[in-house]
């Protein structure tokens, strides 16, 4: 096993080097940089620019050498801990990000909490249940879960808010909160606004576990050793939870590796249409301006979480499940 | 000559002398007496200047009282600039008849546009309350502006006339004389602008990230903190008086920000040494503070109909206007309309620079660029995408404007096919394909393609439109969206052979301003971007200018540059105008686009009607926010 773990962390080496020459690529493919769509942007607005102060940042941004040293400044910077600079904040990329972490964070495990809360027992009643009407029911509701869009439901479901309850529309907080000290009635603030993007964020992955969990429950309780236990006596709660539920819960398991990644993004879109002070829209808008080190020292860390939670999974699994092997050939 | 130089001694003229107040005149600011009381702060007399500015009302203004906070909605944090915008003190200032007067500056002494002696207020002071003096303007000058590593290109090229850089000279504490052998018609009004030329720093501060006055251990401490490369970064960074990100640099604004980025709320608390008091001796700002919350910007239309803005008009389109209207009855707000100073909303720009021989030749000649104007039908456009609200117009100075007269908004714009066809049959063009559109002497259909910045469907609908009525002309009309940089790049290069954009920023500019839209002054002119990228280059890039039109605009615009009277420079200005109304060179369709303006209704003197635009207006800056009050405490 650590000759394992050894060898798993030492491909994550190249991997992660081929990952950041792809991510600063793709940023660098559309035509410009930085500062030109900066002054794109001043312009369209009717705003003066002065083209020595841009050519004095571009020499502050380094954005005249070329692209090869631009890369290889951001890559050791990273090793050291030095994400870079963003330019549309003019901080450093650590304070940009660092704040909105905690929320992100906040929102992302409350979504998954509410996903499991919601999708484990209608899982389980559906695939024991099968074909009864409330399995058609809870499949419906899943589906309509599943089929409406994000977007929409976050807009809808902002208006009624706003209306019914005076919520303010869009954020995590009341305004006042922002930027205050943590208090009862900040934590409150928080809790009228959270439900909103939780349940609309957590609707369709709480359709997908739902038919994920049935459909691999289903496999299993069709097992013959599934029927010799019901033939011997067992108690149908037993029954279940010993071993069909267990083995079904490989794919939760193996599911842990995109988990980490999605904590830390949020939902993008549905952050920027609730204007949620997560890390999605910050991401977006990076991307969209050319900020090159915030959105590339961004997708860095997502690329890392991933492959180290893809890593977790692969070892929780192993442990968990005896029929997972470790080496790559199958000895008879 | 002695009189010629008499007249041409031009004195802005100030708010009437102000006389020596007597300090029991004065009104303590409420939120600020505590501070006073436990001797934190000097009281009002002591922080004002000597000759302070008595603001004047206007006829639809009252003098109001202290208190209250500002909400604000913006889209991004880059846009707390706006407070910037909005607050608008200024070296001089326009007024809301466009008139340039002393703001900050006591006074201005202006001899043939070119010797210009600042007289500053005494006991002016900064935000943090450290004396104003012509050390600022020294430190600006000879610290940063010519520095060799702080501004390597040399100061703003506003300031460089003819090649050669102004006189500065500092006769006492309060005087500044900038002076150049030739006239500097941009001077004043780039000191006035919504984004000002800064000519003065806060030296008592800035000095500690300069490398004259820092030592070299601690710049190099400082540097390394803020990840920035250099010491000259770190300076920049701190000195962004018009981004207003750094709540340490002092500021001489209404209201200084206090919230360091980054921040999703930004709280802007009044200036206790502003320099302006109302007739009844209360110091503005009126109001306390301005808190701006940051909100995606496709949200604020609605966070504003939810009443989460007390003053709004950034973000909000002409297409919110029912929504807002009908809001504005569950919440205690009015909608406005005011007006944009664009001198077109929307207009075509033919590219006399496009690269296929055969299309430029054609947009280069003015038969061609009149029918595709008369084959606009502007009137439905009016009718179809704006409900009428607006007015068909050429690119041109708006009505408001001193300068305008009827015939440069209506040149050419009639909708006449016949016309259209007449002028196109003229050119040669008269065989037709099947489709009935028009074919070049070379085969090829006459096909314009048309690039769009793809940000709003509206100019797409517009298009739409244009589509059909030149279809009836023979000519077939694509749309090519993409984003404003590639846009923008394709223009440059000559890719493009037309494009859509809004027109002349400015349209009610006075002959003081600078005509550079009306020449080929700069690439960013989407008719002849190479003919504007040859004159900002100095020769360097682009091409020269081979149109005889464009040629004489190039030269009139020199010429309005070195003239010495008001009446040369609007004499120059109303030819150029006329030169733009033969020619066509760009092909406007409507302006008068309305702005819907969100008004708390505790909020007062903020005006019923008025033009919302960055230049010359500065948003609300030239209506003064400074003077805006509530009438009830704590909203």
């Amino acid at each position: 096993m650590p000759a394992y773990i050894l060898r798993r962390i030492l491909t994550m080496i190249p991997t992660l080097l081929v990952i950041s020459a792809l991510v600063f690529i793709i940023i660098q493919l559309p035509p410009g940089d930085y500062l030109e769509s900066h002054i794109a942007e001043l312009q369209s607005q009717g705003e003066s620019v002065d083209e020595n102060k841009i050519q004095f940042l571009r020499e502050q941004y380094g954005l005249d050498k070329p692209l090869l040293h631009q890369y290889w400044y951001w890559l050791t910077g990273m090793l050291q801990g030095d994400f870079g600079y963003s330019f549309e904040y003019d901080l450093p990329v650590t304070e940009v990000v660092g704040d909105r972490l905690f929320l992100t964070v906040i929102i992302s495990i409350a979504t998954i909490l509410f996903t499991w809360i919601v999708a484990f027992p209608i899982g389980i009643y559906s695939a024991t249940h099968q074909y009864s009407w409330g399995d058609y029911g809870l499949s419906t509701l899943g589906f309509l879960g599943l089929a409406t869009p994000n977007f929409l439901l976050a807009l809808v479901m902002l208006y009624f808010a706003n209306v019914y309850f005076g919520t303010s529309i869009g954020g995590l907080m009341e305004p006042q909160y922002i930027d205050a000290p943590w208090s009862t009635d900040k934590m409150v603030s928080i809790l009228e606004h959270l439900w909103i993007p939780v349940i609309v964020i957590g609707t369709s992955g709480t359709a997908g576990m739902i038919r994920r969990l049935r459909a691999n429950l289903l496999d299993e309780l069709q097992k013959q050793y599934v029927t010799t236990g019901r033939a011997k006596g067992l108690p149908p709660g037993k029954l279940l939870t010993k071993y069909p539920l267990r083995v079904a819960l490989n794919f939760f398991v193996a599911d842990i590796g995109n988990l980490l990644p999605t904590v830390i993004s949020g939902a993008e879109i549905v952050a920027v249409v609730m204007s949620l002070p997560t890390t999605g829209p910050i991401l977006l808008s990076a991307l969209q301006s050319q900020d090159m080190y915030l959105a590339g020292s961004f997708l860095m860390f997502l690329a890392l979480l991933t492959v180290f939670g893809v890593l977790v999974s692969d070892i929780a699994l192993a442990l968990l499940d005896p029929r997972v092997r470790l080496g790559g050939s199958a000895s008879k | 000559m002695r009189i010629l130089i008499r007249h041409l001694l031009i004195i802005l003229c100030l708010f009437a002398a102000t006389p020596t107040l007597a300090k029991e005149w004065l009104k303590e600011t409420p939120s600020l007496t505590a501070l006073v009381e436990a001797g934190k702060l000097p009281a009002v007399g002591d922080r004002i200047p000597d000759d302070v500015q008595v603001a004047q009302l206007r006829s639809d203004q009252v003098a109001g009282k202290h208190g209250g906070e500002l909400r604000l909605l913006m889209g991004k944090q880059k846009d707390i600039r706006q407070i910037v915008i909005y607050g608008y003190a200024r070296l001089v200032g326009y007024t809301p008849e466009l008139k340039l007067e002393a703001d900050i500056l006591k006074r201005v002494d202006v001899l043939e546009n070119r010797i210009f002696t600042l007289h500053l207020r005494k006991g002016h002071k900064w935000s943090d309350g450290h004396p104003f003096t012509s050390e600022d303007f020294r430190y600006y000058w000879e610290d940063v502006a010519t520095h060799p590593e702080l501004s390597k290109g040399g100061p703003n090229k506003l300031l460089v006339i003819d090649g050669e850089l102004p006189r500065v000279e500092y006769p006492d504490q309060y005087t500044v004389r900038y002076s150049w052998s030739n006239p500097n018609p941009y001077f004043l009004p780039a000191l006035a602008g919504a984004r000002p030329l800064y000519i003065y720093k806060p030296a008592h501060y800035l000095r500690q990230f300069h490398a004259r006055y820092q030592s070299e251990e601690t710049l190099a401490r400082m540097v390394e903190e803020s990840g920035k490369r250099n010491w000259m970064g770190v300076h920049v960074n701190r000195d962004r008086p018009y981004k207003a990100t750094n709540p340490d640099l002092p500021a001489l604004q209404p209201w200084v920000n206090t919230t360091y980025p980054p921040s999703e709320r930004f709280i802007f608390k009044r200036n206790p040494y502003y320099h302006r008091v109302d007739q009844n001796g209360r110091q503005l700002p009126y109001i306390d503070s301005i808190a701006i919350n940051i909100a995606s910007s496709k949200l604020v239309p609605a966070k504003t109909g939810a009443n989460e803005s007390d003053l709004q008009a950034r973000y909000l389109r002409m297409d919110n206007y029912t929504f807002l209207k009908s809001a504005s009855k569950r919440n205690n707000f009015d909608v406005r309309l005011w007006q944009t100073a664009k001198g077109a909303h929307i207009a075509l720009y033919p590219n006399l620079n496009t690269n296929d021989k055969l299309y430029r030749q054609l947009m280069r000649d003015l038969r061609f660029r009149h029918a595709l104007s008369l084959a606009i039908h502007r009137h439905e456009i009016n009718q179809v995408v704006y409900f009428g609200l607006v007015q068909e117009s050429n690119n041109a100075i708006l009505e408001e404007g001193v300068l305008f007269k009827p015939e440069y908004k209506s040149a050419w714009i009639e909708y006449d096919l016949n016309h259209a066809n007449q002028l196109l049959d003229e050119l040669g063009l008269t065989e037709r394909d099947d489709r009935g559109v028009r074919l070049l002497p070379d085969g090829r259909a006459l096909e314009i393609l048309i690039q769009t910045a793809g940000e709003s469907t509206e100019r797409t609908d517009v298009l739409e439109l244009i589509h059909d009525s030149w279809l009836k002309a023979g000519i077939k009309l694509y749309s090519i969206p993409s984003t404003r940089e590639v846009f923008r790049n394709r223009i440059f290069s000559g890719e493009a052979m037309m494009s859509i954009w809004s027109g002349i920023e400015n349209a009610i500019p006075t002959a003081e301003d600078s005509p550079s839209e009306l020449a080929p002054t700069s690439k960013y002119q989407y008719q002849w971007p190479k003919w504007g990228s040859y004159y900002e280059s100095s020769g360097k890039s682009g091409e020269p200018p081979d149109l005889p039109a464009a040629q004489e605009l190039v030269e009139l615009y020199d010429q309005w540059a070195h003239a010495y009277t008001h009446e040369q420079r609007e004499g120059i200005w109303h030819q150029m105008l006329g030169i733009h109304r033969d020619n066509m060179f760009t092909i406007g369709i409507v302006n008068h686009v309305p702005h819907p303006v969100v008004v708390s209704n505790y909020l007062h003197n903020v005006p019923a009607t008025g033009f919302y635009d960055i230049a010359p207006g500065a948003y609300f800056g030239i209506y003064r926010p400074d003077t805006f009050w509530f009438d009830k405490e704590g909203l």
